[in-house]
């Protein structure tokens, strides 16, 4: 069923995402109860371990997802086989031992043990937000990235170029290009957010917005029939006004770190525009859908696509705009406001549209063109029990910041921050069990590969 | 251009407005609906459009307004809870009918009417 024998790679890739991705919600639901019960698997893993291990697993995940995709793509969109797929298995196997030996450093090492066993002080870039890796883990980080683009990119230069392939190219390599910021970890502690930023904000509001973008226009052309000419002119225009809010708005980061008041206005105002590339999104998976000219076997498909489109723009637009102005950003900044946005935007824009990709691949890799009507019905359920719990995450945390914002920095008498941690308590625990749901809706995922039942037939054969 | 093709610029048109007065053009996107809905003539595409857009401007507006308003008066402005409230249930419905207007957009592209299952023909 695949058209390339080579794009078989991806399923490596795939099972991998999955199996983190089941890492990282299981560490979510511990520390959703952490919130509320502090000692609650303490000492073996502390709140700011399982915090790391749960974002770090996250961006680990979506690396492997982001690369089964394009080993998936670029051979169908090239129309030959991958260059090296030798390579894309060697670098799969470093990337996963690597990955796992740094979560395992996380959880049995303490972190200052963990820095010094790595030789962080040979080149200290341990120690931020989402970018906690050992230094080594970083260099191997980016010689997987390395040998991942090249094969990638041999595959497209000696191929058909085609604006889809072109557009998570660029993304790819703005992925590898942002990292290597990371390496770089001055003293100034403003001039250290600046080049954090530069790595966490342009890659997911910046060049991961062009990979979700070629990703869904892959799936949409393939599952709807659509002419390739109109996904592509929508693609440009979605890619540009990304660009156009995304790279600017990094502003509304600066708001309040030490840097000139000028980032209050240019933050506030480009990154009131970064709604738009996914509003336009939603339009344009909406469009297409609706102008199909097949009804395509997998319709697990067809639901995650228009899904990913809907919630990213739920969660990056909506939620997104709610806190990104900055007499509003004065009050809401690093509040459970925040955590909302973050939580649906990730879900939305990046989770959904990995599975998007898997959605519509892995029966292809496993020899059928669509998922059996059992599979699909229980993907479709753990869609629907995925997104929806998350859409109540969002909105418990939503309340909780709110009302966090009230007490702790809006009313005459500003109450501590623990104090007020306990007054939302009802929020977390509304949110933990919105949590167990997602891990129902996630495990029912997993299920869904595994159930037997009867084929779908293709309206042609 | 012929009736057909007015009636349909007409029709995306009013849905466009919808969406604008939902998002960045409010009061004035609704005038313009209603322009539109007193050229069109009843059993029309452009009618059925502005018809619509209307009633889903009136229902946001309702959901926006009163409902909000409501929440305020009997939970009170100074309490942190109504604003838990307001702002989720403003934040999530609103950004529900935009999501629908544009639904409602994309529709009157292809000169046809609502009722459709998006995932089969």
């Amino acid at each position: 069923m695949m058209k390339y024998e080579s794009q078989g790679v991806a399923k490596l890739y795939f099972i991998a995402a999955i199996g983190l991705f089941t890492g990282q919600i299981l560490f979510g639901v511990v520390m959703g109860l952490q919130y509320v019960m502090g000692d609650f698997l303490f000492p073996e893993i502390p709140f700011n371990v399982a915090r790391m291990v749960h974002t770090n697993l996250l961006i680990v995940w979506l690396l492997f997802g982001f690369m089964g995709s394009a080993y998936f793509l670029v051979p169908e969109e090239s129309e030959r086989e991958l260059y090296a797929p030798w390579l894309a298995k060697l670098m799969f196997w470093i990337f996963l031992v690597a990955g796992a030996l740094t979560i395992l450093g996380y959880l049995l090492v303490p972190y200052a043990q963990l820095a010094d066993l790595t030789m962080n002080d040979l080149l200290p870039t341990m120690g931020r937000e989402f970018l906690e890796q050992p230094t080594i883990t970083k260099i191997g980080i980016v010689i997987v990235a390395l040998a991942f683009i090249f094969n990638i990119g041999m595959t497209i230069l000696t191929g058909r170029k085609t604006v889809i392939n072109l557009v998570l190219l660029t993304g790819l390599v703005g992925l590898a290009v942002f990292f290597l910021f990371s390496f770089y970890n001055p003293d100034n502690i403003v001039l250290d957010k600046y080049f954090w930023w530069f790595v966490v904000h342009l890659w997911v509001e910046g060049v991961w917005e062009l990979i979700m973008a070629s990703l869904l226009a892959f799936v949409l052309i393939k599952v709807t029939g659509v002419d390739r000419e109109v996904i592509e002119k929508w693609l440009y225009i979605i890619i540009a006004m990304a660009l156009i809010s995304g790279l600017v708005g990094t502003g509304h980061h600066f708001f309040w770190i030490g840097t000139p008041d000028y980032w209050q206005w240019l933050g506030s105002i480009f990154s009131a525009l970064e709604p738009i590339p996914f509003f336009m999104m939603t339009l344009f998976a909406f469009n297409v859908v609706n102008k199909r000219r097949r009804d395509h076997p997998n319709k697990a498909a067809v639901l995650w696509a228009l899904g990913t489109a809907v919630m990213a723009f739920l969660g990056a637009g909506v939620w997104g705009f709610l806190h990104t102005l900055a007499p509003v950003n004065y009050y809401t900044h690093g509040t459970q406001v925040t955590a909302a946005h973050g939580h649906m935007a990730f879900y939305g824009a990046y989770v959904m549209v990995v599975l998007t990709m898997i959605s519509y691949s892995m029966p292809l890799m496993r020899g059928q063109k669509a998922g059996n009507q059992k599979a699909q019905v229980l993907e479709m359920w753990s869609f629907w029990l995925m997104t929806v719990s998350m859409v109540f995450i969002t909105l418990f945390l939503t309340g909780a910041g709110i009302l966090q914002v009230y007490l702790q920095r809006f009313s005459e008498d500003p109450l501590p921050f623990m104090v007020v941690q306990e007054k939302v308590a009802l929020f977390y625990w509304m949110r933990e069990v919105a949590g167990l749901v997602f891990l129902i809706g996630l495990i029912l995922y997993i299920y869904s590969f595994f159930a037997k039942g009867d084929e779908v037939v293709f309206a042609e054969d | 251009m012929n009736s057909d093709e007015l009636q349909l610029k007409r029709a995306s048109k009013a849905a466009l407005f919808s969406l604008l007065n939902l998002t960045v053009l409010p009061v004035i996107g609704f005038i313009i609906l209603l322009l539109i809905y007193q050229k069109s003539s009843s059993d029309s595409i452009d009618h059925y459009y502005s018809v619509i857009g209307i009633k889903t401007n009136v229902f946001a507006g309702i959901a926006l307004l009163l409902v909000s308003g409501l929440m305020i008066l009997l939970g009170g402005f100074d309490s942190p809870w109504t604003w838990v409230y307001v702002v989720s249930y403003f934040t999530f419905v609103h950004a529900l009918f935009i999501l629908f207007a544009t639904w409602v957009l994309v529709r009157s592209w292809t000169g046809e009417k609502l009722k459709k299952n998006i995932l089969s023909k």
